[in-house]
C-alpha cells in the first residue's frame, strides 16, 4: 500500500500583505487563511478589492507576504528566492488569465509551447504536445492561426491549454469567464472541470460570476483582505448571497 | 525558445520594418561615409600608387607627397652615389595649365619621367607603347583625363568631339605641343586633374621659366639592400628626406611617403572632422531609431515578458531572446545597410572614379558598431523586463 497523499494541495496561514508606503498604506490581505485541496476545484469569490487576485498572487509566488507562510505541495514559498520561485511556477503552475495574455505575435500552437520551451523541452516535441493540447480544447485545425483571429472563447481555450500543457499540479485562474459571454463562460468552465480534475491536481478559480458557481466543489468567501466563510456545497450559496 | 523569440520580432512587421530601418540608416551611414573618407583620403597619395617606385627622395622639408620642394639637378649625383643605390631617376611633377585645341584650359598633373629607365611609368597603357614617349613633343594621358579633356575639345571639322582623346590628338602646354602617343590607366588624385607624363628632359621645357624641377628622385636598392636600410643611409650621405613607397594602408610603415601623406591630410584638413562627425551621426541616429523602436517593442510586449516570467521563465531566458531579437535585426540591418552601401559605390564607381574604397575593415568596423547598437537595445529591453513585477499580469 503506498501511503495516503496529504490531501492538502496549498495552505496559507496568517498572510498579511500590504502596499504602498507605511503612511499611505493599502492592506490587500490580513492574516488571510486559505487552504485547497487535492482534487477540487475552489473558487474565491467577493467583491472588488477584497484581495482575491493578491491571495493567487501570494500562492503562486508572484507576490512575496510581509507575513505568513505558504505552501503549495508540501513546499513551502517563504524563503525561496527569486530563481528557485521561478523554477517552482515553472514545474507547478498553470495560468488563466482575465485577458488570456496571448502573444499576439506567435500561432496558437507557438503559444501553447511556451510553458513546454521554458522548462527546457526541444521544438519537434513541445509542437507534437501543444497540439495534442489543441485538440482536446476543441481547437485542431486552428493551430497556425493567430490569437487575434480567434473568438474570446477560442482564445481562453488557447489560454487553457497553455495553462495545462505541461501538466501542472496546481491552476490558477483569475477571472476566467469574464470577458466572455454567459454560453461561452459555462463551455470555458466545463472544459477546464473537464480536463483539469485529476486525483492530484488543485484548481483554484477567482471569479466574480455567479453563474459559474455551479463548477466548483467548494468556494471560499473574502472580505476585507481575509477569508470569511468556506462554503463546502456551492449549491447552498445561491446569487442573492453575493 | 530562441525560435519563438524570432518569430515574436519577425511577428510584428511594422516595427521590425522601423527596428530594420534604423539599423540599415546607420550601418548605411557608417559604412559608406567610412569608404568614402577612405576614398579621398587615398585620392591624396594617389602619385605613390600611379607612379611606382621602391624608394622616393625629397627635400629635406617636405612633409607629403602633393608639396614637391624642387631639388638641384646635381642632388641626383649625390643619391646615386650613396652606397647600396642601383639607380636613381629624376622626377618632375607640377599642376600646370593644359590648353585644348577648342582654347579652354585644363590644369594637369604633369609627370616627367626618366627617359632612359622609364622609371615611374604607368604601369597599364591600354593604348599606345612607352617607348614613343622618346619622340619629339610627346605625352602619354590617362583614361579618365582623355574623356575629361576629349569632351572639351573639338575635331578636325571645328566640332565639339565630344568623345575621349586619343593616340594622334594633340594639346598645347605653355604653348608646346603635347601629342598622345598612348593612353594609361591610372588611379585618380585628389587634386583632380589629368595625369600627363612625359619625359623629365620635356617636362623642363614645358615649365619653361621654372628654375628648378626636379621634384623628386626615384630609387632602387640593390639587391640585398632593404629600403628602409638605403633611405637611411641616402639621409645619413645627402641630408635629404628618403621615403618608402608602401601604399597599403594597413600595413605601411613610419617612413611610407604615402603614410605621410594621408597623416597630414589627417592632421592639417577638415576631411576626418566632417566624415568623422557623419559617422557619429549614424552611430547615434543608429543607437537612437534602433533604441527607441526595441524599446517600444519591448515595451508593447512587456505584459507578455510579464507573463512569461510568472509562467516560469527566468530572467535568463528572457535575457537571451531579447538579445536574440535584437541581434537578428542588427545582422539583417546591417546586411541591409552594407548592401545599401555597396550598390551606391558601385553607382559611383560607374559613374566615374569616385572616392569610394570599402575595407573589410570597414565592414567589420560597421558590424560591431551595428551589434553594439543592438547589444545596447537588448541591455535597455533587459533592463525594462527585469523590473516588471510577475504579479503584474493578474492586473488587467
Ligand atoms: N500592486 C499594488 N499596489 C498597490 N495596491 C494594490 C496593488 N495590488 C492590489 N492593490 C490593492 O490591494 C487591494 C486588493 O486588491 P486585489 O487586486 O487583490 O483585489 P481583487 O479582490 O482581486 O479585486 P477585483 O475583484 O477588482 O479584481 C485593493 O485595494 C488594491 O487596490
Ligand atoms: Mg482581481
Amino acid at each position: 500500500m503506498s501511503p495516503v497523499a496529504p490531501i492538502v494541495a496549498v495552505r496559507a496561514s496568517g498572510v498579511d500583505m500590504f502596499f504602498g508606503t507605511p503612511e499611505n498604506q493599502v492592506v490587500a490581505l490580513k492574516q488571510a487563511d486559505f487552504e485547497a485541496r487535492r482534487g477540487e476545484l475552489i473558487m474565491l469569490v467577493g467583491p472588488s478589492g477584497c484581495g482575491k487576485t493578491t491571495l493567487l498572487s501570494v500562492i503562486a509566488g508572484t507576490l512575496t507576504p510581509q507575513a505568513g507562510t505558504v505552501e503549495v505541495f508540501g513546499q513551502r514559498l517563504d524563503g525561496l528566492g527569486q530563481e528557485e520561485l521561478t523554477a517552482f511556477r515553472r514545474k507547478h503552475l498553470g495560468f488563466v488569465f482575465q485577458s488570456f495574455n496571448l502573444i499576439p505575435t506567435l500561432t496558437v500552437v507557438e503559444n501553447v509551447m511556451v510553458p513546454l520551451l521554458i522548462q527546457g523541452l526541444a521544438n519537434d516535441e513541445a509542437h507534437a504536445r501543444a497540439k495534442a493540447m489543441l485538440d482536446q480544447v476543441g481547437l485542431k485545425g486552428r493551430e497556425d492561426d493567430r490569437p487575434d483571429g480567434l473568438s474570446g472563447g477560442q482564445q481562453q481555450r488557447v489560454a487553457i491549454a497553455r495553462a495545462l500543457v505541461h501538466e501542472p499540479p496546481l491552476l490558477i485562474c483569475d477571472e476566467p469567464t469574464s470577458a466572455l459571454d454567459k454560453d461561452t463562460g459555462a463551455h470555458i468552465m466545463q472544459l477546464v472541470r473537464d480536463l483539469s480534475r485529476s486525483p492530484e491536481r488543485c484548481v483554484v478559480v477567482v471569479t466574480h460570476d455567479h453563474r459559474i458557481f455551479r463548477f466548483s466543489d467548494r468556494i471560499a468567501e473574502m472580505e476585507d483582505g481575509r477569508i470569511s466563510r468556506v462554503f463546502d456545497d456551492p449549491k447552498l450559496l445561491d446569487a442573492s448571497h453575493l | 525558445m530562441y525560435r519563438l523569440a524570432l518569430n515574436m520580432l519577425f511577428g510584428d512587421r511594422a516595427k521590425l520594418a522601423m527596428l530594420l530601418c534604423g539599423l540599415a540608416f546607420s550601418a548605411l551611414l557608417m559604412a559608406q561615409q567610412s569608404s568614402v573618407f577612405f576614398g579621398i583620403m587615398s585620392w591624396t597619395y594617389t602619385p605613390m600608387v600611379n607612379i611606382r617606385a621602391q624608394i622616393w627622395v625629397s627635400d629635406s622639408m617636405v612633409e607629403q607627397v602633393n608639396d614637391a620642394k624642387p631639388l638641384r639637378d646635381t642632388d641626383l649625383g649625390r643619391v646615386r652615389s650613396v652606397d647600396g643605390v642601383a639607380w636613381a631617376a629624376p622626377l618632375h611633377t607640377s599642376f600646370v595649365q593644359a590648353r585644348m585645341q577648342d582654347g579652354n584650359f585644363k590644369l594637369i598633373t604633369l609627370v616627367g619621367i626618366d627617359a632612359d629607365t622609364f622609371a615611374g611609368a604607368p604601369a597599364v597603357l591600354t593604348q599606345g607603347r612607352i617607348e614613343d614617349l622618346r619622340l619629339p613633343d610627346t605625352v602619354i594621358v590617362d583614361e579618365w583625363g582623355a574623356a575629361l579633356m576629349g569632351r572639351m575639345g573639338v575635331g578636325p571639322d571645328g566640332q565639339p568631339r565630344n568623345q575621349p582623346l586619343t593616340v594622334g590628338d594633340t594639346f598645347e602646354i605653355n604653348d608646346i605641343q603635347a601629342r598622345i602617343v598612348g593612353i594609361c590607366k591610372v588611379r585618380r588624385a585628389f587634386t583632380g586633374g589629368p595625369f600627363v607624363y612625359t619625359t623629365y628632359d620635356r617636362a623642363k621645357g614645358y615649365t619653361l621659366g621654372a628654375r628648378r624641377t626636379l621634384s623628386f628622385m626615384l630609387v632602387e636598392p640593390q639587391k640585398g639592400v632593404t629600403p628602409i636600410e638605403l633611405c637611411d643611409r641616402i639621409e645619413r650621405a645627402t641630408g635629404l628626406k628618403a621615403w618608402t613607397s608602401d601604399t597599403v594602408i594597413w600595413s605601411w610603415g613610419e617612413r611610407s611617403l604615402a603614410r605621410n601623406t594621408f597623416w597630414w591630410f589627417w592632421t592639417n584638413t577638415g576631411i576626418p572632422f566632417s566624415f568623422g562627425t557623419a559617422v557619429l551621426l549614424g552611430l547615434f541616429v543608429g543607437i537612437a531609431i534602433s533604441g527607441q523602436t526595441f524599446y517600444s517593442f519591448v515595451l508593447e510586449n512587456l505584459k507578455y515578458f510579464a507573463a512569461l516570467k510568472a509562467m516560469g521563465a527566468g530572467m535568463g531566458i528572457i535575457a537571451r531572446m531579447l538579445f536574440i531579437q535584437a541581434f537578428s535585426a542588427g545582422l539583417i540591418g546591417f546586411g541591409l545597410g552594407v548592401g545599401m552601401a555597396q550598390a551606391i559605390g558601385r553607382v559611383m564607381i560607374e559613374k566615374g572614379m569616385p572616392p569610394f574604397v570599402m575595407y573589410p575593415q570597414i565592414l567589420w568596423a560597421t558590424f560591431v558598431l551595428v551589434l553594439g547598437i543592438s547589444f545596447v537595445s537588448a541591455v535597455i529591453g533587459i533592463i525594462k523586463v527585469s523590473r516588471v513585477d510577475a504579479a503584474a499580469v493578474f492586473r488587467g
